[in-house]
């Protein structure tokens, strides 16, 4: 059976009204709109599953959810689609008022709205697929980290300062970074609250900071105060060479006697310590600062009495790349414009008398 | 803030509230420009406590429940002028300023001291974002009351309230505002968000909440172009759209955990 070329156009025209229909545009709203309203709620009695939500881009978070409880999750692609299919439509809608322009400027800032909307879904969706998210990653002043998913490009803190009120509360936190790429500056900048440093879709900003334990300062009766951190090297007034060969924060002994680190915080804090005595033999053992000097090091003289630790304030920085926000600037842009000129064409068509829907 | 100020301008309210429902009862023009002299006096009053507060704290001190509440209380009682003095909706007020009331109320028992703002909150994006959130909910609030008053109207046929195509343009004006406000509140929260947080929407339940808003605010704009919708579906919905407007704004905050905490 032969399709005319009327009914054809008919049909496609049939198809183009339903792409541009108001009903269809609010029934895909309302879908997802239910939809996310019921997830929210079982996002917020969930947060083992949806937890790492705000951590990873949509495409990295959903399958590891999805493979976890499906059940709990089915909600966000399906919601998902319903707004991408209301955006298809939102764009149909503002084609076809392109198309007739020239009698229904006055619509202009409620087209722009249309396209803010269209953009940021876009936006959205190119920052979720191709985009990443990572840290907080610790890292020390004069120090620098490759940033991840890009080789080419790394971040060197140069200095961190961070900003303390009178009652010791955290103010902010002054991060001086360049960022190289290929090994060449591209960009330096002083990032702190709210001053991000933003370069090709990458934003760097300051999410907290920490102290990590450097060394100690002891009292050693002949020479007073010293400070020793790993790998340091001092010679004795009898001429044995003390050296540091680890400093653990917090460490135990296992039962075979082997020392192990238990965590990164200060606890039970312990340093690998080997003398070079004078007729060059050495003696190498462990010091747990808290149970007292061990009798080889008191035997020798060496009467190293802790006095305070030295710590090193690092900065921690959260790296992320969202290659769709400069689309979504635009859409924002598109947004706030389109506002500003719907309202002014809303009272303009009040003050003419006539409806604005109309 | 000042206790005895704060009780003045609740009573100021109150009785303007009074002054309606003698304009109702008695049907007497007088009382209601009495009424409509005491709340120009309250939110004049409100405007100067606003504006002390925020030169001592120097910042827009929006930032705990008892401020939102009064921020919101004001952006309402302000909206409702505005459309007092464009259609001379007169009894309206009653239901409006009961509502201001409810508000105020909420904000009178609670602690108004000033506290040290967080830094990430230190920007004029905050300001923004705040500025445009409440008044968005302030032209939903005075929706809701319109659409509540249409419903009522629609049974009562009186001539005490504007008339039923009257009614509907209010609503349809409040709404519309509403949207655009609370649009460019969504836009100045997003870059905000970007720059705070490295992402400009977030998946937290305020958020989405937001977005709901924003969504069930914008479908509204278009309802309106239904026929069948138009009217009485057009209030309920006006309605409805308050009651997500409440829950996004107290209920995640007092009810759940989320990133826009109310003390």
């Amino acid at each position: 059976m032969e399709t005319s070329p009327q009914t054809a156009k008919t049909v496609l025209l049939r198809l183009w009204e339903f792409l541009c229909s108001l009903k269809v545009a609010i029934v895909l709203a309302s879908a997802a709109a239910l939809l996310i309203m019921g997830g929210s709620l079982v996002m917020h009695y969930n947060p083992r599953i949806f937890g790492g939500m705000e951590q990873e881009i949509m495409s990295e978070w959903l399958p590891g959810a999805w493979s976890q409880a499906p059940q709990l999750v089915f909600w966000v692609p399906l919601s998902g689609l319903c707004v991408i299919l209301f955006a298809i439509n939102t764009l149909c809608c503002l084609i076809d008022w392109l198309g007739k322009i020239s009698t229904r400027w006055r619509k202009t800032g409620e087209y722009l709205i249309h396209t803010g909307f269209i953009l940021l879904t876009i936006a959205y969706l190119w920052g979720n697929l191709a985009g990443f998210r990572s840290g907080p990653h610790s890292i020390f002043p004069g120090t620098e980290i490759k940033i991840p998913h890009m080789p080419e490009y790394t971040l060197r803190l140069e200095s961190f300062t961070p900003q303390l009120n009178p009652q010791g509360r955290p103010l902010d936190m002054v991060n001086q970074v360049s960022l190289r790429q290929n090994g060449k500056t591209v960009r330096q900048a002083e990032v702190r609250i709210n001053h991000p440093l933003i370069h090709d879709g990458l934003i760097i900003l300051p999410t907290s900071f920490g102290q990590a334990l450097q060394g100690f300062r002891f009292h050693l009766p002949e020479q007073g105060m010293i400070n020793l951190a790993k790998g340091s090297r001092l010679t004795l007034a009898n001429g044995q060479i003390l050296r540091i060969r680890q400093l653990l924060p917090d460490a135990r002994r296992s039962g075979r006697g082997q020392v192990q680190q238990v965590g990164d915080r200060l606890g039970n804090p312990a340093m690998q310590i080997v003398v070079q005595k004078t007729d060059n033999s050495t003696w190498q053992g462990w010091y747990f600062l808290r149970e007292g000097l061990p009798t080889e090091l008191s035997e020798a003289g060496i009467l190293l009495r802790p006095i305070e630790p030295i710590f090193k304030t690092y900065s921690l920085l959260t790296i992320n790349r969202d290659p769709g926000d400069k689309l979504a600037l635009v859409g924002s842009l598109c947004l706030s414009i389109g506002v500003i000129l719907a309202f002014f064409s809303f009272y303009r068509k009040r003050a003419r008398g006539d409806r604005p829907d109309v | 803030m000042s206790k005895p100020l704060l009780l003045l301008l609740f009573a100021l309210y109150l009785t303007a509230t009074i002054g309606y429902l003698a304009h109702l009862i008695c049907r007497r023009t007088l009382f209601a420009k009495i009424a409509l002299g005491l709340i120009f006096s309250g939110v004049l009053l409100q405007t100067g406590l606003l504006a002390q507060r925020w030169w001592v704290a120097g910042y827009m001190p929006v930032t705990n429940l008892f401020a939102t509440l009064f921020f919101f209380s004001w952006a309402l009682a302000l909206i409702y002028l505005y459309f007092e003095l464009r259609y001379r909706i007169r009894a309206t007020g009653l239901f409006v300023m009961l509502l201001n009331l409810v508000l105020l109320g909420g904000a009178v028992p609670r602690d108004s001291t000033i506290s040290a703002l967080i830094p990430s909150l230190d920007t004029p994006l905050f300001s923004l974002h705040i500025l445009f959130s409440f008044t968005g909910y302030a032209f939903f609030a005075m929706a809701f009351s319109i659409g509540a008053l249409y419903l009522v109207q629609t049974r009562l046929q009186t001539e005490m309230l504007p008339d039923l195509s009257t009614l509907r343009r209010i609503n349809e004006e409040a709404i519309f505002l509403g949207f655009g406000l609370f649009t460019l509140c969504m836009v100045a929260g997003s870059l905000w968000a970007h720059i705070a947080w490295g992402h400009w929407f977030s998946w937290n339940i305020k958020s989405v909440w937001s977005i709901l808003v924003w969504i069930f605010y914008a479908g509204m704009c278009h309802a309106k172009f239904i026929r069948r919708w138009q009217g009485s579906v057009y209030a309920w919905l006006s309605i409805v759209g308050f009651g997500i407007v409440l829950f996004t704004y107290l209920g995640i905050g007092l009810l759940l955990e989320s990133n826009h905490p109310l003390e």
